[in-house]
């Protein structure tokens, strides 16, 4: 908490610029809860989330108090599978593939290769950022400036790859042909299918506690495995088509999967009994599942059709959010770490929004047309 | 390599380019080098941006200075790119890269370390990848990581390139391609496995890839009839379905089989929807020489034939529990017609030919044939990875037609088929939820004769085919552009259809005498689903949808047909051996020995 300058919140209607060395910032009222955005004129973004305004007259002359607030950068992995303005043989096709934004999401950087299918990507505790593209595993170790394929021939159609929280070496794949994992970085895969009937997997999920506890979404339900991938069971879930599996950033215990056709279910004991938590009877088909990093118990959903829901009491009831979302179907969903009123939405076909207000409301942010398959944050 | 030493290769390849008589041609096929000289001649003259055209323009010495313009643009326009560039860029670059100044020479190489060389998801895209890769690996060797586009080292490319090629051959030579048949993507299998032939390096490569062309064009060759590629086919472009010497496999059988006698890119009628690529430049400069047995199988046409073999589902990732289930296919040839078919169901998204008769005419549009216009997400589910409830919408995107109710390529699991030589029950079972309840017919217009008989057939007449059509159901008439849509709207549905000949018919008349002796029987169909027909020719044929199909009392079992069957072709699934017999010629594949042995 040091070096934080303090103001007064609200901040006056009519924003003040406020100079830091070259940045020139302006504090935006987006939240009712005593955050701020601060908007420089060379794109950077202050992360003021948790910043307390307390003075106006600080920016009324035009002065911040060392005002690097929070050091931390956050940067946003944007993955674009394809674009509705794509055409066979067209030669000015939209550029798509993976995108990243350390503002918050009001800039977009593109990196990597401009025609790749790109599902999703992360980066691991490390700073390597891993791909998970229709040609294979992409692994980067300086930023996204080079690439490598990771992964060879026999490993395609790769739909999410998860890094170990603990042991960045480790990572799994999710793939249309079953779970694939490395300990090495990416130098070696090996295939870990032992257990499922059907290989077609969406999602794999690490718990963040233990390493060895895994969790796949697949065609045929939820799969548990205990051994790091070596033995998959399934779990009683009554939930096929899994699309997704998170674990809930506030309790390690609970974990959440969203489905083709039976909507929403979780966990409340690690994995081993699940529920529905639907979100009501017309949008079953859940294709991501994000937190409020900040308040325990807010939870969103990206919907076929549907746009966004929103529960604020753990999934018992849900409410649709989709005030200026012009697309319904909504495949990502990422709700900043730093100001959880800043929430993406990725859809299929219409590109990305942003809302500031915890999703009450929501703006076109980029990629038109777009399909923005996966959205994460580190 | 020195100036003298290039100049002196390069002179080389040149006269073994134009000039192969010099060196020997085999037998019969004389008239070959004249059609690719041709071919080389008419390609170097269009105007067309791709590496082909650039190849031919330096082989024929014509438009240098545009072929280097358009060279240079293929390399520096980075919009360009994927499997489809990859092969061809190295290809053009391994054939021209003695005559090409070092400057562009460079930008070649340098597109394989900076552009989006996508691997795609389809058989067709990777055959092409990982032919680029391998060849382009082979010639820029000891490269490291940073060299390369995907960041791997010329021995990692050229591994994993090997690799990939080696099972592809395996699978395709012993239980089938999954993109079977294609009249379309035809040219991009042939096309790099040619690639493939003329510059790997390693013998044994090289030889798989002579095998593998030899494969490819055998098995078009006991489909083929004039430049039609006859029959059910995994995956074709409406256009080319209702119009068949439009596909692009026309132009093959042109330069290889002698056949159509036209110059197709000059008929507009015909014309090769595909013809800008001219990826059959490759076949024209390539060293590859068709064997004189393929050439024969291709155009004798003196006596029927039934021909059947086995090939594969591409892979099921959805919503199956086998990867590759078989695929059977029946083709009945004459030297008028061939009726030929596939069992029906999903075998293929989006783009499959079920069956149809195609005739020899010398109009466009010389086939009949019915479907069931199905789609569903969850059908594309199957063999893609994304959201099933999004895929149709996406595919329709690329395709045009995939959810159109009017589309004249489907794959339905509501159409199943039964042959016998040249008699064919088609049957629908069409579920309340279907998106298309009904089914059509593709009638071409400039048929010579389309009666409805009072008996319930409808006769047709093309020239020296004849077709008898007995709708189960009642139907109507929709005329369009070039043909009239024949529709029935009942749900539990099918058509008989027995196809003949002023060779084995006499007369148009004298056939229609023969087929209104007898009709199907179809008595309860809508709960039994079954249907029995006597053929002309005597032969009883009993078939249930979803049940049995029996001949003259025998139960048909299509898992006992072979990978190939017929007088032409022959060989068992998984045993890696493909024998080619014509007359007291027999030419056959070993693929477990890599060898050839005649």
């Amino acid at each position: 908490m040091m070096n934080q300058a303090q103001f007064t919140y609200p901040p006056p209607p009519n924003l003040l610029p406020v100079k830091e060395g070259k940045n020139v910032f302006r504090v935006c009222p987006s939240s009712q809860e005593g955050r701020a955005e601060l908007f420089s004129t060379e794109g950077v973004v202050k992360h003021a989330a948790r910043c307390v305004v307390t003075s106006c007259l600080a920016l009324m002359v035009g002065v911040i108090f060392d005002a690097h607030l929070f050091a931390q950068q956050e940067t946003i992995y944007m993955s674009v599978l394809n674009s509705r303005k794509h055409r066979l043989g067209a030669l000015d096709n939209p550029t798509v593939g993976l995108f990243v934004s350390t503002d918050a999401g009001l800039t977009w950087r593109h990196k990597g290769w401009e025609y790749t299918r790109a599902f999703y990507t992360e980066s691991g505790p490390d700073g390597t950022i891993w791909s998970a593209c229709g040609n294979g595993v992409h692994r980067s170790t300086d930023g996204g400036a080079t690439w490598r394929i990771t992964t060879g021939w026999e490993i395609t159609e790769v739909l999410k790859v998860k890094v170990n929280p603990v042991n960045p070496a480790t990572v799994y794949a999710a793939t249309g042909y079953g779970i694939f994992k490395t300990t090495d970085s990416g130098e070696t895969w090996q295939e870990k299918n032992a257990g499922f009937r059907k290989a077609f997997t969406s999602d794999v999920v690490i718990d963040r506690t233990n390493g060895s506890l895994l969790f796949a979404g697949t065609e045929e339900g939820i799969y548990r495995s205990t051994d790091g991938g070596n033995r998959w069971l399934p779990v009683d879930a009554k939930a096929k088509g899994v699309r997704t599996v998170v674990q809930d950033p506030h309790r390690t215990q609970i974990f959440w999967a969203g489905t083709d056709d039976d909507g929403v279910v979780v966990s409340r004991d690690a994995g081993k009994t699940w529920k529905s938590a639907n979100l009501g009877p017309q949008h079953l088909t859940v294709y991501t599942i994000a937190f409020d990093p900040a308040v325990s118990g807010v939870v969103y959903a990206g919907t076929h059709g549907g746009g966004v829901y929103r529960s604020l009491n753990d999934g018992r009831t849900w409410k649709q959010c989709t005030q200026g979302l012009n697309n319904m179907v909504v495949h990502s969903l990422l709700v900043m770490p730093s100001n959880p009123r800043i929430i993406l939405a990725g859809t299929l076909n219409g590109g990305l929004y942003r809302s500031t207000d915890g999703g009450d409301h929501w703006v076109f942010n980029s990629q038109e047309e777009g399909q923005v398959w996966g959205l994460s944050v580190r | 390599m020195g100036l003298v030493g290039a100049m002196k290769r390069s002179s080389v390849i040149l006269c073994l380019i134009l000039f192969p008589a010099l060196f020997g041609v085999s037998q019969g096929q004389s008239s070959f080098e004249q059609r690719r000289l041709r071919l080389i001649d008419v390609i170097s003259g269009e105007r067309d941006k791709g590496f082909f055209t650039v190849t031919a323009k330096f082989l024929a010495g014509k438009d240098k200075e545009f072929a280097l313009q358009m060279l240079d643009s293929l390399t520096t326009d980075e919009s360009i790119g994927g499997m489809f560039y990859s092969y061809a860029a190295i290809g053009c670059y391994l054939t021209l890269h003695d005559q090409l100044p070092d400057s562009l020479n460079r930008k070649i190489r340098q597109a394989f370390r900076d552009r989006t060389m996508y691997r795609g998801d389809t058989e067709n895209h990777w055959v092409m990848y990982y032919t680029g890769i391998y060849l382009a690996a082979q010639t820029w060797p000891n490269e490291d990581r940073s060299q390369w586009f995907n960041g791997k080292s010329s021995e990692e490319n050229f591994e994993e390139a090997e690799g990939w090629l080696n099972q592809w051959i395996k699978i395709t030579s012993t239980t089938g391609q999954g993109e079977f048949d294609s009249p379309t993507y035809f040219i991009t299998f042939i096309t790099p496995v040619l690639t493939l032939y003329e510059f790997a390096k390693d013998p044994v490569m090289k030889r798989k890839a002579q095998m593998m062309a030899d494969l490819i064009f055998a098995d078009f060759a006991v489909e083929h009839l004039k430049g039609n590629y006859c029959g059910g086919h995994s995956r074709d472009y409406p256009e080319d379905i209702i119009n068949p010497l439009a596909a692009p496999a026309a132009l093959w059988a042109w330069l290889y089989f002698g056949e159509p006698k036209l110059e197709l890119w000059q008929e507009t009628r015909f014309r090769p929807r595909h013809r800008g690529g001219w990826e059959t430049v490759i076949g024209a400069i390539s060293s590859y020489r068709l064997p004189d047995i393929i050439f024969q199988i291709a155009t004798d046409r003196s006596k029927p034939y039934v021909h059947t073999e086995t090939k594969r589902v591409r892979n099921v990732i959805r919503f199956g529990l086998e990867k590759n289930p078989p695929v059977f296919k029946y083709t009945y040839m004459t030297s008028h017609y061939a009726l030929g078919s596939l069992q029906g169901g999903i075998l293929q998204p989006i783009q499959q030919h079920t069956w149809d008769v195609t005739y020899v005419s010398d109009k466009p549009n010389n086939t009949i044939f019915t479907l069931h216009p199905f789609y569903s997400g969850k059908e594309l589910a199957m063999f893609f990875p994304e959201e099933q409830k999004f895929l149709a919408d996406e595919v329709d995107r690329y395709h045009k037609i995939y959810t159109n109710p009017n589309k004249w390529n489907s794959s339905s699991p509501y159409e199943q088929t039964f042959q016998h030589r040249n008699a064919i029950v088609i049957l629908y079972s069409i579920g309340k939820d279907a998106m298309h309840p009904h089914i059509d017919g593709f009638f071409p217009k400039n048929l010579d004769e389309r009666v409805e008989d009072t008996s319930g057939w409808i006769f047709c007449r093309a020239g020296a085919t004849y077709v008898a059509f007995y709708p189960l159901k009642p139907y109507q008439w929709i005329e369009e552009d070039v043909n009239w849509r024949w529709r029935s709207k009942e749900l539990k549905n099918g058509v008989v259809v027995e196809v003949g000949s002023l060779d084995e018919d006499g007369s148009f008349e004298q056939f229609k005498q023969r087929i209104t002796k007898g009709k199907p029987e179809f008595k309860g169909f809508d709960k039994k689903l079954t249907v029995q027909y006597e053929t002309r020719s005597g032969h009883h044929m009993k078939f249930t949808f979803n049940g049995e199909r029996i001949l003259n009392g025998k139960q048909v079992k299509l898992t006992d047909y072979r990978f190939f069957n017929g007088p032409f072709l022959q060989g068992d699934r998984r045993s890696g051996v493909i024998k080619m017999t014509y007359k007291d010629k027999v030419r056959a594949l070993d693929f477990n020995t890599v060898s050839i042995k005649e």
